[in-house]
């Protein structure tokens, strides 16, 4: 549990972190939480729910857009037509998006590497020209718009959020629970088997592992998650459209996926950060914005396999080592993309 | 629907799905078979496959610019131009993920492709480019058919470039020393082959024959940055249909993704065109993963 003791400090900044905004620079609080701390907090929640297939079980989806957008697009469906609140929502988007993540997994996770990336693609394309043409449930390029705010009525546990902090502390729930979810299934007996299914698929099956059902788990435990994020983007942007499909949007995890370093907690974190403060502080358009994520990208992946993580737990050993001998670093090696 | 038409001949509706679809298939083909090769002989999938033939539409944009350089020369030029940037590409890049495994060379292809996508819409904004021949309005009339003289070029020089293609697959040495990768690049090196030799004509000669379909089909569409991502995908689909890697099969594939693909827009909806196309991919992932025309190795 050492390797986790930064989860901690980390975790009083952020509860701290509004408060802080709001005394330290009140004139932008509102441009620094919405543009930096929830952007962050999405791309992290994203990220984690994504590396969970590609860290850990070692298969590239490129379908996790299409589980964003199918939460968000149920969230917005339900929530206009039947003002339904956002936990229903959430349950709602959970269990429908699980459940196609399952349908879809079971054949596709009979293709072998490169041909499942492909077949997700396929997949993911789909989903988007669905959501383009189906005009009946999402008015297609008209989107779906006034998304109401999250609000839930349970009596003396009511809540409404009503103002940015409120969205900030909603992401937040929702990026803790990722955590903890990302590391109930990477850590102990799940993520044990996992690494042996990344390792050797053979092999695992040697020791009675089934490589399918970790790597079903995995798939499915992260499209779910990122269901839940795409229903708060909903309700936080009051606005679905089809672009929320968006094939880029894979591109983007890949990016802070490998750039942080994949199937690292703490990379994947980073890599979400700097993907959201760097072109913010640098104010690139969205174009400069891409372009250099596609050469950070490929930098990283021909030179730095092991992206900042990599760097940085590197440099961790170096200084741990220096100011004690007896202790053994316990950082974990990194992985081979 | 890929591109928009810049000219629709007005003739019997199934001939003009048919020569649409015809024309859709020699742009599939043109490019499935030179990802074909790249896969067949590297057991390597470029991702900015599409993106090269954007590439392509550009130069060609460019040399047609003033107007003053006739068409043929213009698509020398760029069909010149491409044959050392396919190089090139392969030389910086490929070369580097070409050993590695199949999820550094999925992510390197990609960023070539984000990057090369980008940094088209930073120069060039995204705003679609028309680049017209004399022949995208000259009309042909045999019987009730209309065709337009650019989509009889196509007709013409597409097949033309497959026959060239295959000859020189089948007979030269350089030819020959790439079916031979594609089948066991071990024993080429016991026979002096030089893969790195090999590697970079692979890319060369798919980029060349890329940069041809942007000759032929760019005068009846428009260019934009974004036009080979959807390319990628189509092509691809063509390459898993046709039998991952083997280039005939490819080729027939590719041309029915083409005619499917424009029939279903003509009597179904355009919106739903795309669906066939990769509903088509997975069902032959899921169901003949050795490709509809089944046959085991080799280009």
């Amino acid at each position: 549990m050492r390797r986790l003791a930064w989860l901690l400090p980390l975790a009083v900044f952020l509860v701290a972190l509004p408060a802080l905004i709001r005394t330290g620079a009140p004139g932008i609080a509102n441009y620094l939480l919405n543009n930096f701390a929830i952007q962050s907090l999405t791309w992290i929640a994203l990220a984690l729910s994504y590396d969970l297939s590609v860290g850990h079980a070692g298969t590239v989806s490129l379908a996790h857009p299409a589980f964003i957008g199918i939460g968000a697009y149920t969230a917005a469906v339900l929530t206009t037509r039947l003002g339904t609140p956002f936990l229903f929502n959430v349950l709602v988007a959970v269990v429908l998006v699980g459940a196609v993540a399952l349908l879809v997994s079971i054949p596709f996770f009979r293709l072998s590497d490169v041909f499942f990336a492909i077949g997700t693609l396929g997949f993911a394309s789909m989903a988007q020209i669905v959501a383009v043409n189906w005009e009946a449930v999402t008015r297609g390029a008209l989107c779906i718009t006034q998304i109401p705010r999250p609000g839930a009525g349970l009596g003396p546990v009511a809540f409404q959020v009503s103002n940015l902090t409120g969205f900030y502390y909603l992401i937040l729930l929702i990026t803790v629970l990722t955590v903890a979810v990302y590391l109930a299934v990477t850590t102990g007996r799940a993520g044990r088997a996992l690494a042996a299914v990344r390792g050797d698929e053979q092999l695992a099956q040697a020791f009675a592992l089934n490589p399918l059902v970790y790597k079903v788990l995995a798939f499915v435990v992260g499209a779910m998650l990122a269901a839940v994020v795409g229903v708060f983007e909903a309700h936080h942007v009051s606005v679905v459209c089809p672009e929320t499909l968006g094939t880029f949007f894979t591109l983007n995890l890949l990016v802070i996926v490998f750039v942080g370093g994949v199937g690292t907690l703490r990379g994947v974190i980073l890599g979400a950060v700097l993907f959201t403060v760097i072109p913010e502080l640098a104010r690139f358009a969205q174009t400069q914005a891409q372009l250099v994520y596609g050469v950070g990208l490929l930098l990283v992946v021909l030179y730095a396999p092991d992206g900042v993580e990599g760097v940085l737990a590197k440099v961790l050993r170096r200084a741990r080592a220096r100011t004690s001998l007896w202790r053994q670093s316990d950082d974990s090696k990194p992985r081979e993309p | 629907v890929l591109f928009y038409e810049v000219s629709v001949g007005s003739v019997d509706f199934v001939i003009e799905q048919l020569v649409n679809g015809l024309t859709l298939g020699s742009l599939y083909a043109l490019s499935a078979i030179g990802l074909a090769l790249v896969v067949g002989v590297l057991r390597l999938i470029n991702f900015a496959h599409g993106d090269l033939f954007m590439v392509g539409a550009y130069v060609f944009f460019l040399a047609r610019l003033g107007g003053t350089m006739p068409y043929w020369a213009a698509g020398l030029a760029t069909v010149l131009a491409m044959i050392p940037l396919g190089y090139l590409f392969e030389r910086t890049i490929i070369e580097r993920v070409v050993d590695k495994s199949w999820r550094v060379q999925l992510i390197a292809t990609l960023a070539v492709s984000i990057i090369l996508v980008n940094a088209f819409i930073a120069y060039w904004g995204l705003n679609p480019k028309m680049a017209p021949t004399f022949y995208s309005s000259q009309f042909l009339q045999y019987g009730i058919v209309r065709v337009a003289a650019q989509r009889v070029i196509v007709f013409v020089v597409a097949p033309l470039a497959f026959l060239v293609f295959a000859a020189f697959l089948q007979y030269t040495r350089t030819g020959r020393a790439m079916r031979a990768m594609s089948q066991n690049r071990e024993a080429c090196l016991m026979v002096g082959i030089d893969p790195h030799r090999i590697a970079g004509v692979t890319f060369a000669i798919s980029t060349g024959l890329t940069g041809l379909a942007s000759v032929l089909v760019v005068p009846l569409y428009s260019v934009f940055p974004t036009m080979g991502t959807l390319l990628t995908f189509k092509a691809l689909a063509a390459v898993i249909m046709g039998g991952f890697g083997q280039i005939q099969g490819t080729l027939v594939a590719a041309y029915l993704l083409g005619v499917t693909e424009s029939l279903a827009a003509g009597f179904i909806s355009s919106s739903y065109a795309d669906l066939v196309a990769f509903g088509v991919m997975i069902l032959t992932l899921l169901v003949r993963p050795q490709g509809l025309f089944g046959r085991k190795v080799g280009i």
